[in-house]
């Protein structure tokens, strides 16, 4: 199997689990209770308002005409217009975006920058008394809520000691305090897997053999154990990328941040059909692609790899 | 020799050392030994972890003994009272209700939702993730498409779209939880599954004619089911987060009591002036969460007594079967 067919096959796994899901979350939101065309028209619209509501919407035709209906939609990459923002839905999500990509962005290389040199640091002195204090500090760092952590970060450097912008995102400076607070857990856990991993190559016998021919401490760390450890230490982080695409709802409705995960929110609150869709049909397109990147992106950290190939990684 | 770097050498060292003196390993060598170091470190965390989880769930489990007004009674004469106050050991809340009676209360529904959840994602992964080991085929082609289906899902999204569905109440809460999680346990379980099936006693069972569903059952399960419910902690841990998560965004049970997730964010508009309200629940999840997460990490670091980890660790040789287990 070339690269190519490789690639080709993947984008086709991955297209098929965003259309599957996205199929599943049209057919959800239908099944739940909670009326879009109330929640549009206000609780005390008569019945005519609201039967002419549901028809502007197209929500009184049959489920399976509905659906046919999105398909076409999908295909034709338009959503339909977003019900409380009377514009077209994928417009207000792909307007939110770049705000989640830049917090997401962000929160990710401060966790890098912190956790890789933490790890490996940690696994230099695996059970030492100083290294299991911090390994039990970074278990504590994963196990704060982050909404939690949210406010109390937000109220002491935002209201108490007012040094960056309490919400949203008119300055540079109100990137910090979201960004921290996401990078506090990926630290955590990433610092523990790069030690895990580290810790496992320090102890293999090639590094022994290097260290007796009289390699460098540095080169043993960084050229010898990192270059091995590559591979699930860039997995990790691109995962966790990955999840944060979806996964910042919490800290965006914390700091008011104009993402993504807000516009979820409300869009659930509203029952806005059209813009539950186009959110879910993005985030999850987003999240397949940056997963097939990690893949792509193995043959440059590890030559063994070879894509297509069965045992590959 | 820089030894303390990976310690990995020094059992060996040790020995070394021993005869180089003529005499055998001493005591103080075997105390600074990789192994007795990791089990040292194990046995920290695993006190350190009982204690900060006891802390919280002693005094959750007896909410209904200890001496505490009704944690949804009103008091609006005695409103946002300081902790230490008359009577109200957390203060009060916006509507004058005693902080500490909600913050146990709603501990109960907490915790018993994180049980139950991890109790049927733990049944529904051992059983999904054995038959994707043991039968494999299709059905290992079936559960691993779901798997990782679900692990490229908007997960928080997902959950948020299920409980606006069914309504916020407890079983579906549960329920919501218990299907985030069972991918883990299913993942372990399969690992496991696959190694143990080529073992010899797996061969001699069928040669003795026994059924793949009774081998399954009554000789494989029972030899990994105790590897695969050491994640069972872990997950535990994380159900918490995942509930208060959800409380948080307005996702959560409000009957019969608020948990902890919606008293932190009550809290949220009087952070200022009522600093209590959102740090003193916080801090309750904070330590039973780091409790259950350091437990979970030592059981699972806690070098095994057989005899053969126990001459892996004399022989500084890491426990291929536990490692290959935790990654």
């Amino acid at each position: 199997m070339t690269v190519a067919t490789y690639v080709l096959k993947r984008l086709g796994q991955g297209l098929l689990t965003v259309f599957l899901t996205v199929s599943t979350v049209f057919v959800l939101i239908r099944l739940a209770p909670g009326d879009p065309a109330v929640a549009y028209a206000g609780p005390l619209a008569t019945n005519e308002q609201l039967a002419a509501v549901r028809t502007e919407f197209g929500l009184d035709a049959p489920l399976p005409q509905q659906y046919l209906l999105f398909l076409q939609q999908l295909f034709t990459g338009n959503l339909g217009q977003s019900y409380s923002f009377q514009s077209s839905a994928l417009q207000v999500v792909l307007e939110r975006l770049p705000y989640t990509l830049t917090l997401s962005f962000s929160a990710i290389l401060l966790a890098a920058l912190v956790s890789i040199p933490l790890g490996v640091w940690m696994a230099r002195r695996t059970d030492t008394r100083s290294e299991t204090g911090v390994n039990v500090v970074a278990i504590a760092g994963q196990s704060m809520p982050d909404f939690w952590t949210g406010i109390l970060l937000l109220s002491a450097f935002a209201v108490v000691i007012p040094v960056f912008p309490a919400s949203g995102f008119a300055t540079w400076g109100g990137l910090v305090l979201p960004t921290v607070t996401i990078a506090i857990l990926q630290v955590a856990l990433i610092s523990r897997l790069v030690r895990r991993e580290m810790a496992a190559n320090f102890a293999a016998p090639y590094l022994t053999v290097a260290r007796s021919r009289g390699v460098s401490e540095r080169a043993l760390t960084w050229r010898y154990a990192m270059g091995n450890s590559a591979i699930p230490v860039f997995t990790a982080l691109g995962t966790r990328f990955a999840a944060m695409l979806n996964g910042v709802v919490v800290v965006e409705v914390v700091f008011a941040w104009p993402g993504v995960g807000s516009l979820i929110v409300r869009a659930l609150e509203t029952r806005d059909y059209p813009l539950i869709q186009a959110t879910v049909l993005v985030t999850s397109l987003l999240a397949v692609g940056v997963q097939l990147l990690i893949d792509l992106a193995y043959p440059l950290l590890d030559p063994r790899v070879r894509l297509g190939k069965a045992s590959a990684a | 020799m820089t030894t303390t770097t990976t310690g990995a050498g020094s059992p060996a060292e040790a020995t070394r050392a021993g005869e180089a003196r003529g005499t055998a390993v001493t005591r103080r060598l075997l105390t600074r030994s990789e192994a007795s170091r990791r089990a040292s470190a194990a046995r920290l965390k695993l006190w350190v972890g009982a204690i900060c989880a006891l802390v919280v769930i002693v005094p959750i489990l007896l909410a209904q003994v200890l001496p505490l007004p009704d944690a949804n009674a009103q008091d609006l004469g005695d409103r946002l009272a300081p902790p230490l106050s008359a009577g109200h050991l957390f203060g009060t809340d916006q509507l004058g209700r005693d902080l500490l009676s909600r913050v146990l209360h709603g501990g109960q529904v907490s915790l018993a939702i994180g049980v139950l959840a991890v109790i049927v994602s733990g049944a529904i992964g051992v059983v999904l993730g054995s038959i994707a080991g043991y039968y494999g085929r299709w059905a290992d082609t079936l559960i691993s498409r779901l798997l990782e289906a679900q692990m490229s899902l908007p997960l928080l999204m997902m959950l948020l779209l299920v409980v606006a569905l069914f309504g916020p109440s407890i079983p579906v809460i549960t329920f919501v939880i218990a299907i985030a999680q069972w991918p883990e346990v299913a993942r372990l379980t399969r690992s496991l599954v696959l190694v143990e099936r080529e073992k010899p006693y797996v061969s001699s069972a069928r040669t003795l004619g026994l059924g793949r569903m009774t081998i399954l059952i009554r000789h494989v399960v029972p030899n990994v089911i105790k590897q695969a419910t050491l994640v069972v902690l872990l997950l535990l841990a994380q159900a918490v987060l995942l509930e208060s998560a959800l409380s948080f965004l307005g996702a959560g049970p409000q009957r019969p009591f608020a948990t902890w997730g919606r008293i932190i964010s009550d809290g949220q508009d009087y952070v200022t002036t009522a600093w209590w309200m959102v740090t003193l629940p916080g801090l309750f999840i904070v330590l039973l969460v780091v409790g259950v997460n350091l437990l979970g990490d030592a059981l699972r670091d806690r070098p095994r007594r057989t005899t053969t980890s126990r001459l892996r660790g004399l022989l500084g040789l890491r426990d291929k079967a536990a490692k290959g287990a935790t990654s």
